[in-house]
This record gives structure tokens, C-alpha cells and sequence, in this order.
């Protein structure tokens, strides 16, 4: 029977976690057989290539823990509603006791009341001393002399309302008429002045407009007939100077066709002078 | 697997200091969460491949832990009960974040840069800036093909591979037996196997790159 070992083993082996019997078994065993060395050796191989990957650095930051754990029924969400609920209880009851609150329900009232309870006195018998009869009678004497004061106190403001109505309406004409006689005499006199006072105003405007505009106009006219007459002179000039030149001309062309023609006599007398010699 | 440095002598030797977190003494308990914090993260890290979530899930279990060390019986059982605690709430996180089906801004945005060497990683200095971009290239690999896996074989394989859980704490931390663990383990590292082939990831690579 040949002995193989299993996985398990293999693996334990690999990891250097047998020994005494195991431990030879499986070396003789990698001994005997050739195949399983190799494979060993793969495994072998995978481990040593797997011890490339280092640590990484970490810095462990700190962790608080202060006294945690006796503050976990504090901290349990539950408890605390319970507990703050409860203190609100105790806190109304303490309040409560304090103002000597009192609530009831009796006779279809509820009532809530603080301090001492006032011990109510049983309602006072009605007297019967005033009949219906009387009461009737005190309204009614009551309401005729509040009816009598009303009346009088509004005819003596009527009156007064009159009075000053008519006083009113009395000077307030009077003085209407006033401002309106008034203003009637007043306005004449002053249209009268103000229409006499445009037109002199009018007629200075006016005579000042004209002795400015002939001023200007009796200016300009001088200048214009000034520059006229240079402008005339300046002309005759040009046109003698022009005559002069012409005839300088004239006397230059005269003088030369006299020279000319004096050199064809001359020319013409000469040959003929010859022709006769000749002849 | 990590190299026991000084501080993983100071994690293995901290009974006291657990002691006295149970008590109450916060500065006990601030040390013990300084103590955890970079492997509970890296583990987190490995587990979502995204640093917003795995910091939410560490603070969580950080807090959950002050809160319930008290109730620890077995002060030597003390890692697989702290990742029991990372495990569950990496598990609620990966959840919630299924449920909210919302799609982070920079993973539609900002691609570029998910694939730009992760110049935050902060490994070991090396010295010359190809080779530490060639490294965290792959080491982004690593992680993509680690992300692959579905979540029950991704926690043993972190869990062993990186966190250097022994197979009964793993069995302990999830609730199952050790020879489940063990087998999602040969699984785990089978389909990984897989995939670094089919990525073109041998040792030869390594070698090179490393």
C-alpha cells in the first residue's frame, strides 16, 4: 500500500506544521515519487513568489474609548426617552404641587384652578321686596326723564346751529361783495395801465430795432459800396495794363516789319542795282 | 514567513500588557492597539485592496476590541480572538459595500493612477527608483491576483501566508474545522498558482525584479 498524503497534510507540511511520524511519511513520500516533488515544489514556488507583496505603513490613529462602557445605559436611545419623559412627568407634578393646581369634573363643568379653593356661598335668596310692577314703572319714569333731557338739550342745540348758520351766511355775503366790488374797480384801472405800459414798452422795442438794424444796414451798405469802388479801381488798373501791354506789342510788330520791309528795299535795291550793272 | 523582527518579539511576549488592557488602563490598551494596528490593517488591506475600507474595518475592530477585552478568557488565545473580531467586520464591510453597490469616484475616475506604481507603499527604502517601481508593480499584481480568489480561501491564504496564523488558529479565528482551513489553503494557493501563469509571474521574474 502506498502512502498519499492529503491535502490537509501537504498543506501542513508546507507550512512547516508536522512533525514526528507525519512529517517523515510525507518526506518520503515527496522522495519516492517525482511528480508530486514537482507539484510540491509549484506550491513551494507560488509561496515564494507571494512573499514579494510587503507590508504596508500605517499609522494607527488614536482611539478613544473613555470609560464607555459604564455610560451604556446612558447611552441606550430607549432609556433616555424613558428617562426624559419621566422627568417631564415629575417636573409638571412638582409644578403642579407647587401652584396647588386643581382639576375637576363634577356637575358637567371642569375646572381647573390654582391656590386655595374660594368655598363658594350659596347663592343669596332673591328679595322679594320689588314687584314686577314697580321695575315696570322705574323704566318707565327713568325713560320719560331721559326722554325729557334729550329733547331739550337737542332743541337748544338746533337753535344754536340756526343762530350760527344765519350769522354765517350774513358776513360770508358781505364780504363777497366786498371782494367783488373791489376787484371790479381795481381791474380797470389796472388794464388800462398795464395796456399802456405794453404799448410803450412796444413802441421803445420797436424804435430800438429800427436804429439798430439801420445802423447795421447803413454800415454794411458804405462797406459794400467801398469794396465796390476798390474793386472798380482795381479793374482800370488791370485794363490800362492790359492796353499798355497791347500796344507795346503793337509798337514791337510795327517796329519789326518796318526793319523788314527796310531789308527787302534794301535787298530789292541792291539787286536791281545789280542787274543794272550787269546789264 | 515575516522575519521576526522587534516588534513581533514585543507581540509575542505582551500577556502582561493584555492583562493590564483588561483592567482598564487605556495607556495598556493604547499600546496594545499601536502593537496591532499595522497588522490588522495589512491584513484588512490584503482582504478589500482598498485603503478607505480597510481602515474603516481596523478602527472597528480596534474599538470592539477595547470594549470586549474583558470578556477574553484565555489571554494566549488572544491573536485569533483579534482577528476573529478584523474578520467579521472586514466580512460586514465587504458587505455593506455589496449592499451600497455604489462605484468609488476614483476607481471610475482615476484609473491612470490605480495603476501608476503606488508610490504611498512604503516598503523597504530601496535605493534605486526603478527597481522599488518595478517592486511595487508586482506587488500590485500580487495583490490583484490575491483579490481573485473568493473571500473564504482569500482569508486562510492572507491569514497564513502574511499574518503567520498557524492552521488551528485560522480553524479557531473562522469557526471550522483545521482540515477545512487546510483545504481551502491547497485551494487557495492552486487558483493562485493559476493565475500568477496565466500573468506571466515566475520566478524568474522575481528574481529579476527583487
Amino acid at each position: 500500500m502506498k502512502y498519499k498524503p492529503d491535502e490537509g497534510t501537504l498543506m501542513a507540511y508546507l507550512y512547516g506544521e508536522l512533525d514526528g511520524v507525519e512529517k517523515e511519511k510525507v518526506e518520503q513520500y515527496l522522495a519516492d515519487s517525482p511528480e508530486a516533488l514537482v507539484e510540491f515544489e509549484k506550491f513551494k514556488h507560488v509561496r515564494s513568489i507571494l512573499g514579494a507583496v510587503e507590508d504596508k505603513e500605517v499609522i494607527a490613529p488614536p482611539i478613544f474609548m473613555d470609560s464607555r462602557k459604564n455610560r451604556v445605559v446612558w447611552n441606550n436611545p430607549f432609556f433616555r426617552t424613558v428617562v426624559s419623559i419621566a422627568a417631564s412627568v415629575l417636573v409638571i407634578m412638582i409644578a403642579g404641587k407647587m401652584l396647588q393646581a386643581s382639576i375637576q369634573m363634577s356637575n358637567h363643568e371642569f375646572k381647573i384652578s390654582f391656590g386655595e379653593t374660594v368655598k363658594e356661598d350659596k347663592p343669596v335668596e332673591p328679595v322679594a321686596s320689588i314687584t314686577p310692577e314697580q321695575v315696570q314703572q322705574m323704566i318707565a319714569s327713568s325713560l320719560q326723564e331721559n326722554n325729557a333731557v334729550v329733547q331739550t338739550s337737542l332743541l337748544e342745540t338746533q337753535q344754536r346751529l340756526d343762530a350760527s348758520i344765519k350769522n354765517n351766511l350774513a358776513s360770508n355775503s358781505l364780504k363777497i361783495n366786498n371782494l367783488v366790488q373791489g376787484a371790479a374797480t381795481a381791474s380797470q384801472d389796472q388794464i388800462r395801465e398795464y395796456v399802456t405800459s405794453i404799448q410803450a414798452e412796444n413802441l421803445k422795442m420797436v424804435k430800438d430795432y429800427f436804429q439798430l438794424t439801420s445802423n447795421d444796414q447803413k454800415q454794411y451798405i458804405e462797406e459794400l459800396l467801398v469794396d465796390f469802388s476798390k474793386y472798380l479801381q482795381q479793374q482800370r488798373k488791370d485794363d490800362l495794363m492790359i492796353v499798355q501791354s497791347r500796344l507795346n506789342n503793337l509798337q514791337q510788330n510795327t517796329d519789326i516789319f518796318k526793319q523788314e520791309t527796310e531789308q527787302i528795299i534794301t535787298s530789292l535795291i541792291t539787286n536791281s542795282s545789280k542787274t543794272t550793272i550787269k546789264n | 514567513m515575516h522575519a521576526e523582527t522587534l516588534p513581533d518579539i514585543a507581540m509575542m511576549h505582551s500577556d502582561t500588557l493584555i492583562q493590564r488592557a483588561q483592567q482598564g488602563d487605556q495607556n495598556a490598551q493604547g499600546k496594545l492597539v499601536q502593537m496591532w494596528y499595522k497588522r490588522i490593517y495589512n491584513y484588512a488591506f490584503k482582504f478589500f485592496l482598498d485603503h478607505d475600507q480597510a481602515m474603516e474595518a481596523t478602527q472597528k475592530t480596534f474599538i470592539s476590541m477595547c470594549r470586549n477585552l474583558q470578556g477574553l478568557q484565555d489571554i494566549a488565545r488572544f491573536k485569533p480572538w483579534l482577528y476573529k473580531i478584523s474578520v467579521n467586520y472586514c466580512r460586514e464591510e465587504l458587505r455593506r459595500k455589496k449592499n451600497a453597490k455604489t462605484t468609488p469616484i476614483d476607481k471610475v475616475w482615476n484609473h491612470e493612477a490605480e495603476n501608476s506604481p503606488g508610490w504611498e507603499l512604503s516598503g523597504h527604502r530601496l535605493d534605486n527608483p526603478e527597481r522599488k517601481l518595478q517592486h511595487s508593480e508586482l506587488a500590485d499584481i500580487l495583490q490583484e491576483a490575491l483579490k481573485e480568489l473568493n473571500d473564504d480561501q482569500r482569508e486562510v491564504v492572507i491569514m497564513k501566508e502574511y499574518e503567520g496564523l498557524k492552521f488551528r488558529e485560522i480553524a479557531e479565528v473562522l469557526n471550522i474545522s483545521e482540515n477545512t482551513v487546510k483545504s481551502r489553503m491547497y485551494y487557495g494557493l492552486d487558483t493562485l498558482k493559476k493565475i500568477l501563469a496565466r500573468k506571466n509571474i515566475n520566478k524568474d521574474t522575481i528574481s529579476y525584479e527583487i
